[in-house]
């Protein structure tokens, strides 16, 4: 039986949970969109794993009243958050998969709690997007603003006073009904917040005391995480497989499935 | 006689078209570019096709193509509207809007993805302008508000601290009253300056009352279901002795129990029975009636005198107005802010209703405790 507290948590991120199996395996999104980018995924493992999928707050479906500025202006709130989510649902031994900066804030849940993730699937990985000495991680401070320009000028699927509406997708039935641009929809300034915690992070000194085994998932061309980056990740973590995906851009988990699904399956 | 339409063109009116065409390999390689976007981004059309699309892109346009659109047209097969700033071989930023759709196989699968772009300069910096106004207007709305904080914060210590003199003052009063042999004279004065720190203290309350109103902790009440008909009969007493020239007709018909703070809707009877004696006509009566009827409690002042003007009557319930028909011989216009706050914290609401014949305010709250849903 859950408690009312674990009941609350799983609320506020939207947690949805499916399949059966011994093992859970839990799916988190990165920055942009929210956990339907996961679905295909995550569907072809219901047969022999619990799944798990959530948002993120102020991204989906999730309780954006819960968020706060000061507490998310780093990776380690939202690390926190997986952390909340694993003990609402008992997680012990479980496989965490996470996409893009989700790759890295996995790695600091599993710091954070040692027994509740022994496998770490990170798809697309970079523990640094700003160029240092002797790092190339792929991206300069300046080129930050432009992006958080990006975010201000467009709000995607956002609008305040948006009211429950919901609107029918004839074309494409199998998305159910959603909101135009709903899948990326999130709160203008959290995204903003969430972009900063992200492409200013450093995360690169965490790499080496990850203890659960890592399948590093690099795609073939994506500017976000370079090929080098994701090698950096793989020679940093003490036990880890670095696998080339032949999936192009940032989104194997959308472009390429089932490509991404043998690699997960023949890592666990 | 009409001319012969002209015949459209197709490929000219895809290769100079008022607008960019940009297809794309789901590898995110331009594959065919018309050339209007060409002449935008000061390239040869031929040039485009084979280069990828995150070199005709803006840095923030190449993450947000990564983390948003591409995610989005696989999802949804199409993105509309999205602001994306294009970079010409000069390295010059072209703002333009862009719709995006993916053609797809027959089996679902993609083929590629059709980006049109409409140049967008002049709304470009028309939006950034109203984002910028924006800005600037919420960071002064914050500056404006911490400094009415302050402002409220100062009127509630004031107030606070006023009380105490204010207590030692009656002290000293009662003391010459009852120990002290005065003259005649020495009597009336202390009565007159009796009357005065009555006066004052009923002004400091009304003032704690806007404090705590306005720091947003409301009105605390206390609600029980203790008879409420003496506290009327007291109210009503008050004022009859207060304004001895006036006539108030007064009916009270109450069935206990009314869930309610006491003191407060005393306060509020109260209130609306001065109102009504400051600015209504001196020679009507006054009549004050109190009831429940069915789940409600309602009670109600009315008085004769010349009706509300319409422009006084929509801000009669903020603090500090008063009519300004006739300088008021006290207070600080926070009688009537008051009873509406007291309305409110009892879910109730207090309307009003303003004719030649008379002008009545009417209060009505639900009787019985609010069912609160249960919180997990």
């Amino acid at each position: 039986m859950e408690s009312a507290a674990s009941s609350s948590v799983l609320r506020r991120h939207n947690v949805q949970v499916s399949g059966s199996g011994e093992r859970t395996m839990m799916f988190a999104h990165g920055f942009g969109c929210d956990q339907t980018m996961w679905q295909p995924v995550a569907r072809n493992f219901e047969r022999d794993f619990r799944t798990v999928l959530f948002d993120y707050l102020g991204h989906g479906q999730s309780d954006a009243s819960a968020y706060s500025t000061e507490r998310y202006s780093s990776l380690d709130a939202y690390a926190d958050d997986v952390v909340e989510i694993g003990r609402a649902l008992e997680l012990r031994d479980a496989v965490f998969v996470g996409h893009s900066v989700s790759a890295m804030i996995g790695a600091l849940a599993s710091l954070k709690a040692p027994e509740m993730f022994c496998d770490l699937v990170m798809v697309g990985p970079s523990p640094r997007y700003i160029d240092d000495e002797g790092y190339r991680g792929g991206f300069s401070r300046e080129q930050i603003d432009e992006l958080l320009q990006f975010l201000a000028d467009n709000h995607l699927g956002w609008s305040a006073a948006m009211a429950p509406a919901i609107v029918g997708n004839p074309d494409r039935p199998e998305l159910g009904s959603r909101l135009e641009n709903s899948f990326c929809r999130t709160d203008p300034a959290i995204a903003r917040d969430f972009a900063r915690a992200t492409f200013l992070s450093d995360n690169r000194g965490d790499l080496g005391s990850v203890r659960a085994r890592a399948l590093v998932l690099q795609c073939s061309d994506d500017i976000i995480a370079p090929v080098q980056v994701g090698e950096y990740v793989h020679s940093a973590l003490p036990r880890s497989e670095f696998r080339l995906l032949n999936a192009t851009g940032h989104c194997p988990n959308l472009s390429a499935p089932d490509e991404v699904t043998t690699a997960i399956r023949e890592f666990v | 006689m009409s001319d012969p339409s002209p015949t459209e063109d197709l490929e000219d009116l895809y290769e100079t078209a008022p607008c960019g065409y940009v297809s794309i390999s789901p590898a995110g390689i331009i594959v065919k570019a018309n050339r209007t976007i060409a002449e935008w981004l000061g390239r040869p059309a031929g040039e485009l096709v084979g280069t990828p699309v995150h070199e005709i892109l803006g840095f923030g346009g190449k993450i947000a193509f990564e983390t948003h659109l591409a995610p989005l047209l696989r999802m949804q097969g199409h993105v509309h509207e999205i602001a994306l700033e294009l970079i010409t071989a000069e390295g010059e930023k072209v703002p333009t809007i862009a719709n995006a759709a993916e053609k797809r196989e027959a089996d679902g699968s993609h083929r590629f993805t059709r980006l049109t772009l409409f140049r967008a300069v002049d709304r470009r910096k028309y939006e950034r302008t109203l984002l910028d106004a924006r800005a600037k207007a919420e960071a002064e709305t914050k500056v404006q508000r911490e400094a009415a904080l302050l402002r409220e914060q100062f009127i509630a210590v004031l107030g606070h601290d006023l009380r105490n003199p204010l207590a030692a003052l009656a002290a000293g009063v009662r003391l010459l009253g009852r120990k002290e042999k005065l003259s005649e004279r020495g009597l009336t004065i202390l009565e007159e300056m009796n009357g005065s720190l009555a006066r004052a203290s009923v002004l400091v309350d009304d003032l704690l009352d806007l404090a705590r109103g306005s720091l947003g902790g409301g009105f605390a009440i206390d609600r029980s279901n203790a008879p409420l008909t003496p506290i009327l009969k007291q109210v009503v007493a008050e004022m009859r002795s207060i304004a001895p020239e006036r006539t108030i007709g007064a009916s009270i018909e109450v069935e206990d129990p009314v869930y309610c703070d006491r003191g407060r809707i005393g306060q509020l009877a109260s209130n609306l029975l001065a109102n009504a004696i400051s600015h209504g006509a001196r020679d009507g009566p006054i009549t004050f009636e109190a009831a429940t009827t069915g789940n409600l409690f309602i009670l109600s002042v009315a008085n004769a005198g010349a009706p509300i003007p319409e422009k006084v009557m929509e801000r009669l319930f903020q603090p500090f107005f008063r009519g300004a028909i006739r300088p008021s011989r006290n207070g600080l216009g926070l009688g009537l802010y008051i009873a509406s706050e007291v309305a409110k914290a009892h879910d109730g609401r207090i309307d009003v209703t303003s004719d030649r014949k008379e002008t009545r305010f009417t209060f009505a709250m639900p009787r019985s405790e609010p069912v609160t849903p249960k919180v997990e």
